[in-house]
């Protein structure tokens, strides 16, 4: 992922959280659930679904901030247990692999789209992607992260990360010219 | 006003969830926090006076009473030493079980034996918070019976019953280590 600052705001508030105090866990929710309903919205497509995600996963990095290591960053800690949360409810729908036999040919520059689209329109086609090309999507293009973190993220292999983002940006641009809705 | 987009991390990346889940995060933090420490504060106070235990219990449950009030208030019996006022068809299914309703009674018998033998002073303080565990169970009961479907106070109210049996357990238990030592 693009570096993102560790603030030291952020690191007091973590550190008085390990301590047991919810009152600084609250403003570590506070500052992040935003970024972390985005992520699991995208990636459910249901705001229902989405937020019982957004719940577990702070529920879970509450009961994990023992072993969270202040050097890496809080955000894409979380992002991460947000990611887990919303696999594991998917429960059996797994993600599709796709086979790549040389992932450099995916390599790709910035999401510059052909021309510019409704905010609207653009999270409408984001939606109707399937579920492997919407999440490397959503991971890689619009959080930053890079292929081989969103890789880990989503339990698949760096390629097929790859792939799924390439094949994301095919249909997103077809389903552009089309018109979705 | 729809923003025209030309790439596609000009998204917005935080999205504010439609409802505050930061009450249902606290409750479960609480949850945690009053699992963590019963049994060792417990284990610490062998006599007769359980009073860690039940204020880590009493602590949780109160929450589920502040959430019972914002919904809406209404006049609560109070509960004595309870008689079971348990409306089943507000109940969460783990909670109508009749192996866990036949538990919760015979321990509260038993506790019922054990506050008779309790010195004045003790019991009237265990009586006490027994009597806010059951107090802000019937408050939470009785707020779902206006609102049937609310997830958040269906888990509350599993988890202040779970805390019921714990602080029961607790009491029943108190004085048993120093006779067996």
């Amino acid at each position: 992922m693009k570096p993102e600052t560790v603030v030291d705001f952020d690191v007091a508030l973590i550190e008085r959280a390990r301590r047991g105090d919810a009152k600084a866990f609250e403003r570590l929710y506070r500052e992040h659930v935003g970024r972390v309903n985005g992520l699991c919205l995208r990636m459910t497509r249901n705001p229902d679904l989405a937020a019982d995600c957004v719940q577990d996963a702070f529920i879970k990095a509450w009961k994990a901030l023992p072993r969270f290591e202040a050097r890496s960053s809080f955000s894409t800690w979380l992002h991460r247990i947000a990611v887990n949360t919303v696999l594991e409810k998917r429960r059996g729908s797994a993600n599709a692999e796709i086979a790549v036999e040389d992932p450099s040919e995916f390599e790709e520059p910035a999401m510059v789209l052909d021309s510019p689209v409704e905010e609207e329109e653009l999270e409408a086609a984001i939606e109707s992607l399937p579920q492997g090309a919407r999440d490397a999507l959503v991971l890689c293009g619009l959080y930053g992260y890079e292929h081989s973190e969103a890789a880990s993220m989503l339990g698949i292999a760096v390629g097929t990360c790859k792939a799924q983002l390439h094949r994301a940006r095919g249909l997103l641009k077809d389903r552009l010219e089309r018109g979705v809705r | 006003m729809n923003k025209r987009l030309s790439r596609i991390d000009e998204l917005a990346r935080e999205i504010p969830p439609a409802r505050d889940l930061w009450p249902a995060i606290a409750a479960a933090i609480e949850a945690d926090k009053a699992a963590a420490g019963v049994p060792a504060q417990s284990r610490r106070r062998a006599g007769w006076w359980p009073a860690a235990g039940l204020a880590a219990s009493v602590a949780l449950v109160a929450i589920g009473v502040l959430i019972g009030e914002n919904i809406g208030h209404q006049p609560v019996q109070q509960a004595g030493i309870p008689a079971h006022s348990t409306n089943p068809a507000v109940m969460p299914a783990t909670l109508r079980d009749a192996e866990y309703r036949k538990q919760r009674d015979a321990l509260w018998v038993e506790v019922r034996a054990k506050l008779q033998a309790m010195p004045p002073a003790e019991r009237a303080k265990v009586g006490a918070s027994l009597d806010t565990l059951r107090r802000s169970i019937t408050e939470i009961e009785a707020a779902l019976g206006r609102d049937p479907a609310n997830a958040l106070l269906q888990e509350l109210l599993v988890n202040s019953c779970q805390e019921e049996m714990r602080a029961l357990t607790v009491v029943r238990d108190s004085g048993r280590e120093e006779i067996g030592t």
